[in-house]
């Protein structure tokens, strides 16, 4: 038997006959760690909360919950057995009732356990739902259905909770707030929590663990820094489009040599033989604005991000290098104008392929 | 795949439908008495040739009434074109052999036109001048002005979704209206208005009441006749086998045009509402006559022939047992509708649970119920349990359950249900459409069971579209004829009956009360549904 609260094993993701994701194993090892899962759209997340959830079936592998299997080929435990939860993308609210109803149709699940966690009036405050309350599911928002059917499955107190991309109508504005107070719901509740979005910056806020699924296959589970700073492999750095790969060599166990951008010292995520040819990952924070810098290239452009700016340089082998600034520097660059880096160059962790 | 309750269920129910059409073409094989040497040498040719003739007259009168009308309302304000949006469908409450019943009454000789004329010019003998309605013409005008209400309901559903940018287009283009409407506005609402007519033609292929009245002989009164005066029910099902055929023809053309609509209502992007043109002159005179004409044809002018008549001979609304026949006629309407809504929802609930796609064929067929003339239903339902009490009952030394079924209520809301049992399925199924499957995964997270998901969350959703049905339920049954005539128990009438019989006998004074009656409940029912029928948004 698991010792982690949740646990997949080796499951085979089906939907309609065809398989999405294939071999799946991951695992929450306490209650109310909440995990995120990432990928593309159409990758097959949803198809995973669908089968946890119960609404699909698994041919192969198995899902334990608090140390009961919930699927496996011979087992199968109707979604309505399982006390876990299921937030959907689109709007699932019951349209003939209005949302306060609605809401409290999830307190008749648990009703035991109301008393033990959860009050209603604070869910509703913090998800900011007070307003429309009295209004029917067509009388109001989709950011704002999203939130009242969060707020329905977090009133089911379920020993389980998904959500399927849950604030992926939520105004932008309103987004970072929502996010802040989800996980101070969730954490507070102590939840379980397995949360599926196409956003990495919400992915790596609200996760304590981070899976990435790529072409059929979870690619990595890991701590979101890892995530971020030690992909392990290509697709995971290509699927993040957080920095470029360019050529390098090896040339000792703490550095290695690009055409264009000279030494680079660090501290390799895995040892590589010297004189390897790699593929180095270069992430904008990883190189430094220097004016006073002989390294200069050419900066074919500027993106501003509000607190800063990512210039794009081009190198003399044509490689186009991201360079974050601070928007608050004393000077901008423009494009085709000449833009320093600063020598010696070094990076924290290096990670090649 | 899972078998459970309600897969039983909703496969039961969908074989039980299909029951009565798999009868009529296993009997074609059987053989008949000599009535079809007799019939293939006089009057086989014309049933075909009359079936052909009335149907091509019905269709060309209802194109030109329905879409003409629908096109008036759906484009143009004139005087009270918003009460003739929903008035021209009143023409619903008056079944064809009603309408029959006013034609003859006021054009026959010596019937109202001549006393009118009578009362304004004095005493002439008016008769050589007056037309005389009967014949194929009378079924023609009584079905036309019957059954056009299908096709104005949906070329108008069409229109109204047209988008404005259509019109600005043609005017762009220095299109005139009227060859914005036969090169735009028409070739747009093709499908919708090729579904009124197929369902025309169905109606008007399965026709008993006015045909019969007028003695027109068709295919569906050989059927009849066959049965009833060769008794040669083989024969009867050989008839119902190629009529079936030629309706199955129309039935898939109707399905096929829907698919169609369907694809033009959903184009949702870039719709612009559009503002009705105000006519003036005499335009808006003439658009006005032409909408007051047919609503005056279509409902006033058989409404007012019916309480003319009663009013004349108030002795026949004593004699007849109103009471009596009220309760009949609701006895059947209530235990038909119940039985109707209960398994076409354990139907459609099954459909949607168990995803499974043989239950889908066999519902996609049993559906085709409707398409069925009542008099082949009705054959077919004798058919069946002549053999079910033959082959199996007297083999297992029961006793025979022919009482059980033919003569009986019991055997009537059976044949009902088979008759009427797409209206009730496509009806819930077009409510069950607008549930998302979201919403059912979502009850069964929060703990609900199947049972539970179908009791507490899809019952109250559904609530108003089960009322819709109902009332079409209703409205269907208190205007069927020819299977309540056949299968009905001894002595147990309806205002249906009453008045086919009084019409039969050549006494229409009398049928005047009981098609008054049943034309104002229908009317009532009509009101109370308008509001669903004539839907202005995309609810």
């Amino acid at each position: 038997m698991s010792k982690n609260f949740f646990e997949i094993k080796n499951v085979d993701f089906n939907i309609d006959g065809k398989t999405k994701v294939k071999n799946v194993s991951f695992s929450i090892e306490k209650e109310g760690d909440v995990i995120c899962l990432l990928g593309p759209s159409g990758i097959g997340k949803t198809t995973i909360l669908r089968t946890i959830a119960g609404l699909e079936r698994i041919k192969k592998g198995s899902i334990e919950l608090n140390g009961k299997v919930l699927s496996s080929e011979k087992i199968n435990i109707e979604p309505e057995n399982r006390n876990v939860s299921l937030a959907f993308q689109d709007n699932s609210l019951f349209p003939h009732y209005d949302v306060q109803k609605n809401i409290l149709l999830g307190t008749e699940k648990n009703k035991e356990k109301i008393e033990k966690k959860i009050d209603v009036k604070e869910i509703i405050d913090l998800l900011d739902i007070s307003h429309i309350l009295n209004k029917y599911p067509h009388e109001i928002s989709a950011g704002e259905a999203q939130r009242a059917s969060l707020a329905r499955s977090l009133m089911t107190q379920p020993d389980l909770l998904l959500l399927d991309e849950p604030l992926s109508n939520v105004d932008q504005s309103f987004k970072e707030e929502i996010q802040v107070r989800l996980k101070k719901i969730l954490n507070k509740l102590k939840i379980s929590t397995i949360i599926v979005t196409h956003d990495s910056y919400e992915a790596f806020y609200l996760g304590s663990k981070c899976g990435i699924i790529l072409n059929q296959e979870l690619k990595q589970f890991d701590d979101p820094y890892n995530v971020y700073h030690l992909p392990n492999s290509i697709e995971v750095v290509n699927f993040l489009n957080r920095g470029i790969l360019i050529p390098a060599e090896v040339t000792s166990p703490k550095s290695l040599e690009n055409k264009d951008l000279g030494t680079i010292t660090g501290n390799f995520n895995k040892p590589f033989p010297i004189g390897s040819k790699v593929k180095l990952l270069v992430q904008p924070e990883d190189l430094h604005h220097d004016d006073q810098s002989n390294l200069k290239f050419e900066v074919i452009d500027r993106k501003f991000r509000g607190t800063n700016f990512i210039y794009t340089l081009k190198t003399p082998s044509n490689l186009l290098i991201p360079v974050f600034v601070h928007s608050h520097h004393i000077h901008q660059h423009e494009e085709n104008e000449k833009f320093g880096i600063k020598r010696p160059i070094h990076i924290d962790h290096i990670v090649c392929f | 795949m899972r078998i459970n309750f309600w897969y039983i269920s909703s496969l039961f129910i969908s074989i039980f439908v299909i029951i009565p059409t798999l009868t009529v073409f296993l009997s074609f094989f059987e053989s008949t008495s000599n009535y079809y040497g007799i019939l293939r040498d006089t009057f086989l040719f014309e049933y075909i040739s009359n079936s052909i003739i009335l149907l091509i007259s019905v269709l060309l009168l209802t194109f030109l009434i329905g879409t003409g009308t629908a096109y008036l309302v759906s484009f143009y304000e004139f005087p009270l074109s918003n009460f003739f949006k929903w008035a021209l469908i009143l023409s619903f409450a008056v079944p064809p052999y009603i309408y029959a019943y006013s034609l003859t009454a006021f054009f026959e000789n010596y019937g109202t036109a001549y006393s009118i004329l009578k009362n304004l010019f004095g005493d002439k003998n008016y008769n050589l001048y007056i037309p005389k309605f009967d014949g194929m013409i009378g079924v023609i005008l009584s079905l036309s002005f019957s059954l056009f209400a299908y096709v104005y309901i949906l070329a108008r559903a069409s229109f109204l979704y047209q988008s404005q940018n259509f019109i600005d287009l043609g005017k762009n283009l220095g299109f005139t209206n009227f060859k914005t409407l036969y090169s735009i506005i028409l070739p747009a609402a093709r499908p919708a208005i090729v579904a009124g007519l197929s369902l025309v033609a169905m109606e008007t292929l399965a026709e008993f009441g006015a045909v019969d009245f007028f003695s027109i002989n068709t295919l569906t009164t050989g059927i009849y006749n066959s049965w009833i005066t060769f008794d040669d029910l083989a024969f009867a099902n050989q008839l119902s086998f190629f009529l079936l055929l030629f309706i199955f023809a129309l039935f898939i053309l109707e399905n096929l045009s829907r698919n169609k609509a369907k694809y033009h209502f959903n184009s949702k992007g870039g719709f612009k509402q559009k503002q009705k043109l105000q006519l003036k002159g005499t335009k808006s005179i003439a658009a006005f006559l032409f909408c007051f004409l047919v609503f005056f044809l279509s409902f006033l002018f058989p409404l007012s022939q019916m309480l003319y008549w009663t009013i004349k001979f108030p002795e026949n609304l004593f004699d007849l047992q109103i009471i009596n026949l009220l309760s009949n006629t609701l006895y059947l309407v209530i235990l038909s509708s119940f039985v109707l809504i209960m398994f076409s929802l354990i139907s459609n609930y099954g459909n949607r649970v168990t995803k499974n796609k043989t239950l889908n064929i066999l519902s996609t067929l049993s559906i085709s119920g409707y398409a069925i003339p009542g008099v082949i239903l009705a054959v077919a339902f004798i058919t069946f349990i002549a053999w079910f009490d033959e082959s199996v009952v007297k083999n297992l030394g029961l006793f025979s359950i022919k009482k059980i079924f033919i003569g009986s209520i019991l055997g009537l809301v059976l044949v009902y249900f088979v008759r009427f049992y797409s209206l009730a399925f496509n009806g819930i199924k077009s409510g069950y459409e607008k549930i998302n499957i979201s919403v059912d995964e979502s009850s069964y997270l929060l703990g609900y069971s199947k049972r539970k998901t179908f009791m507490n969350i899809h019952i109250p959703f559904l609530r108003n579209s089960l009322l819709f049905v109902c009332i079409l339920i209703s409205l269907e049954i208190i205007r069927e004829l020819p299977i309540t005539l056949i299968l009905r128990p001894f002595n147990f009438e309806t205002f249906a009956t009453t008045a086919y019989i009084s019409a039969s006998e050549d006494l229409l004074e009398a049928a005047a009360v009981p098609s008054l009656f049943l034309i104002l409940i229908a009317t009532s029912f009509i009101i109370i549904t308008s509001k669903y029928i004539l839907r202005d948004n995309n609810e």
